[in-house]
């Protein structure tokens, strides 16, 4: 059996995949591993994400072009596919404008959605969250101007003026990984910071940081809304990879996937986040391989994949609570020069 | 706008949102978890009630006791592979709740899984299923038809409601379970046998919800995501209780029923909002509920925050 295999196609989308769902698995660490807040709907500010990109850039491009048109409607598809490639610049620039008021917006929304929840313990947020991304869901599929259960498509690429479609999708796929490497310095910069710290204490014992005198709601607070901002740039990232959106897409079930890497990858760590979202998006992929080759399994390969998610959520809290890799010390320039000075001596 | 059909949807789905959210309420109460895997409790024991119907059971009262059981062997299987040892290693409630949804994620998928294969086997379909297991006589008051499945809920839910208050409030048992509720600790010391007390509160809580679920595809309709759909009004209704008062759950099981039934179909008439938003008026109802009255303490919270909360803690 040939298999017509496109290893260079495959990598490229495992990577795109895999670049994503690390920012978003890193923000989750950010709210579980570090600061102790079980956020069940992650898909919610994905999906936030994703549709303020498509939304904000078909506005702009038709604006632009002087085209009126609703924007699900054929017209606008056409009109956006014969434009995209016209002005470099204005791709890049939309792209640029996109992630950063989609930070700020989904950021919003999610210091909002927390304000009565933080304030009554974990589990009312986890279920909160966990509705709001249903509702979400329902009422995007209801809401006319973006295009009901269709969606909306025909986004075009912030590369689109490359014509080579390979070319195109390597350098997309290296932007993701580079975004994912600033996300990465990011947390690991606030994890390693005083505020890491508190995040640490509110994590482990919310009552001696609250004697303490921090002001434990406003912590999370903050962390719920700088990890909403993050998972709202892995769906600007995500809407123009695949150029549409629609409702169905952000199911509650991208919201375990994500939970399976941090929790397998290792929680309070954000190495732990990456490798994890490495190893299941990896999967993942060979997984739609393997869809593609057994068409007529006696039971679809999908509900295996998600029996094996739920059960390695559990067999990793019960046999190995720490991860893959474990969370370590912190790294602060205090305890730094101590430990120099403390190497000096033993040297000297 | 508000007819009898609103006050009747009211009752019976009231009714069946009682049924599940006070298990819930009550597991909660004896063992701080935060229960996702009560969704499947649901489904499982709406699907027990389909398989059954279809190998030609049509009778409820046998329908309801294997619902029951198999819902309560569910139950307790989770408390002995995960919850137990979770607990044993001092595990805290957001990493309970974590299992809980790692369960919950592994049943529902599960349940997909069997289905899909049972279809093919008895080449029927079984994602979408009306069973109507019983045949009752119906019952006619002016121009409505009253079915006669209306009057077995409200039978089979009493009957339920008082096996359970004569078990909490009359029996060795029911003081146990409540002992553990109460003081877990203290419990263990005077000699209750905390572990036997959890897992027979699990089989309790558990075979509660899955009748629930049976009662659910028996009078509307059996799918695979049956629970899933359930989770925010059961939810919603479990903290107007406060996740800690069994009475004031089940009020709430009406006052959920009648916001989604009757504020529904009157904003339906006056403001034209489409009638699958249902869910957004119990989700505002969630909300409101922990902004004015926060189950203080509930879910590992502190019993402070919101200045009411505050002052009640003062007190």
């Amino acid at each position: 059996m040939t298999l017509g295999f496109d290893v260079l196609g495959f990598l490229i989308s495992w990577i795109t995949l895999f670049g994503t769902y690390a920012i978003i698995s890193m923000s989750l660490n950010l709210e579980i591993g570090f600061t102790g807040m079980a956020d069940f709907g992650k898909v919610a500010f994905y999906g936030i994400g994703a549709y303020l990109a498509a939304t904000i850039t078909a506005i702009i491009f038709l604006v632009v072009n002087g085209i009126k048109c609703p924007l699900h409607s054929v017209e606008a598809i056409v009109a956006l596919k014969k434009c995209a490639s016209k002005n470099p610049l204005l791709n890049i620039g939309t792209f640029v404008l996109c992630l950063f008021v989609t930070f700020f917006v989904t950021g919003g929304i999610g210091y909002l959605i927390s304000y009565p929840t933080l304030r009554v313990g974990p589990a009312f947020l986890g279920i909160t969250v966990l509705s709001f991304g249903e509702l979400l869901r329902i009422f995007m599929r209801h809401f006319e101007p973006t295009g009901g259960t269709k969606g909306l498509a025909g986004i075009p690429h912030p590369l689109a003026w490359i014509s080579n479609p390979r070319l195109r999708d390597g350098i997309y796929a290296l932007v993701i990984l580079a975004i994912m490497l600033l996300t990465y310095l990011v947390s690991e910069r606030i994890a390693n910071s005083p505020f890491g710290r508190i995040m640490r204490t509110v994590r482990d014992d919310e009552i001696a940081s609250l004697c303490l005198g921090k002001h434990v709601p406003r912590i999370k607070a903050s962390v719920f809304f700088l990890a909403s901002g993050f998972a709202g740039i892995a769906g600007v990232l995500l809407a123009y990879y695949l150029g549409s959106v629609n409702p169905d897409m952000f199911v509650p079930a991208v919201t375990f996937n994500v939970w399976a890497m941090v929790i397998f990858g290792g929680m309070g760590n954000n190495k732990g986040a990456i490798v994890g979202s490495a190893v299941i998006t990896f999967v993942d992929r060979i997984s739609f391989v393997v869809n593609l080759l057994f068409p007529e399994a006696i039971i679809s390969p999908d509900y295996i994949r998600w029996m094996i998610i739920g059960v390695l959520i559990l067999v990793t809290l019960l046999f190995k609570p720490q991860g893959l890799v474990p969370e370590s010390p912190m790294k602060s320039p205090a305890l730094k020069i101590i430990s120099d000075e403390l190497e000096g001596d033993n040297g000297a | 706008m508000v007819g009898p059909t609103e006050l009747l949807n009211t009752v019976w789905i009231g009714i069946i949102y009682m049924i599940i959210a006070i298990p819930l309420t009550l597991s909660y109460r004896v063992t701080r978890i935060i229960n996702f895997v009560h969704i499947n409790f649901i489904t499982i024991g709406a699907y027990v009630g389909v398989i059954l119907f279809l190998q030609g059971v049509n009778s409820l009262l046998l329908l309801l006791p294997a619902s029951f059981l198999f819902g309560a062997a569910i139950a307790v299987l989770n408390h002995f592979i995960a919850f137990s040892p979770l607990e044993k290693r001092g595990a805290n409630p957001v990493i309970l709740m974590i299992a809980s949804l790692g369960l919950w994620i592994f049943y529902k998928y599960m349940i997909y899984a069997i289905l899909d294969l049972g279809q093919k086997v008895f080449r029927t379909n079984l994602f979408s299923v009306i069973p109507r297991a019983t045949s009752l006589p119906s019952v006619s008051l002016g121009n409505y038809v009253l079915s006669g499945h209306f009057f077995a809920a409200l039978l089979v839910a009493g009957v339920i409601i008082t096996i359970l208050y004569i078990l909490l409030s009359k029996t060795a048992i029911g003081r146990a379970i409540r002992a553990v509720a109460d003081n877990p600790i203290l419990a263990e010391i005077s000699g209750i046998p905390r572990e036997r007390v959890v897992s027979i509160t699990w089989a309790l809580c558990g075979g509660m919800a899955a009748i629930g679920g049976l009662l659910w595809a028996v009078f509307a309709i059996a799918t695979p995501e049956v629970g899933d759909a359930l989770i925010l009004q059961i939810f919603a209704v479990s903290v107007i209780g406060g996740l800690e008062s069994l009475l004031w759950t089940g009020i709430g099981a009406f006052i959920i029923s009648g916001a989604e039934n009757i504020l529904m179909s009157i904003l339906n008439a006056t403001l034209g909002v489409p009638v699958s938003f249902r869910p957004f008026i119990s989700f505002s109802a969630l909300l409101l509920i922990i902004l004015a009255k926060p189950p203080l303490g509930a879910g590992g919270g502190l019993p402070y925050r919101f200045k009411v909360g505050l002052e009640r803690f003062k007190r």
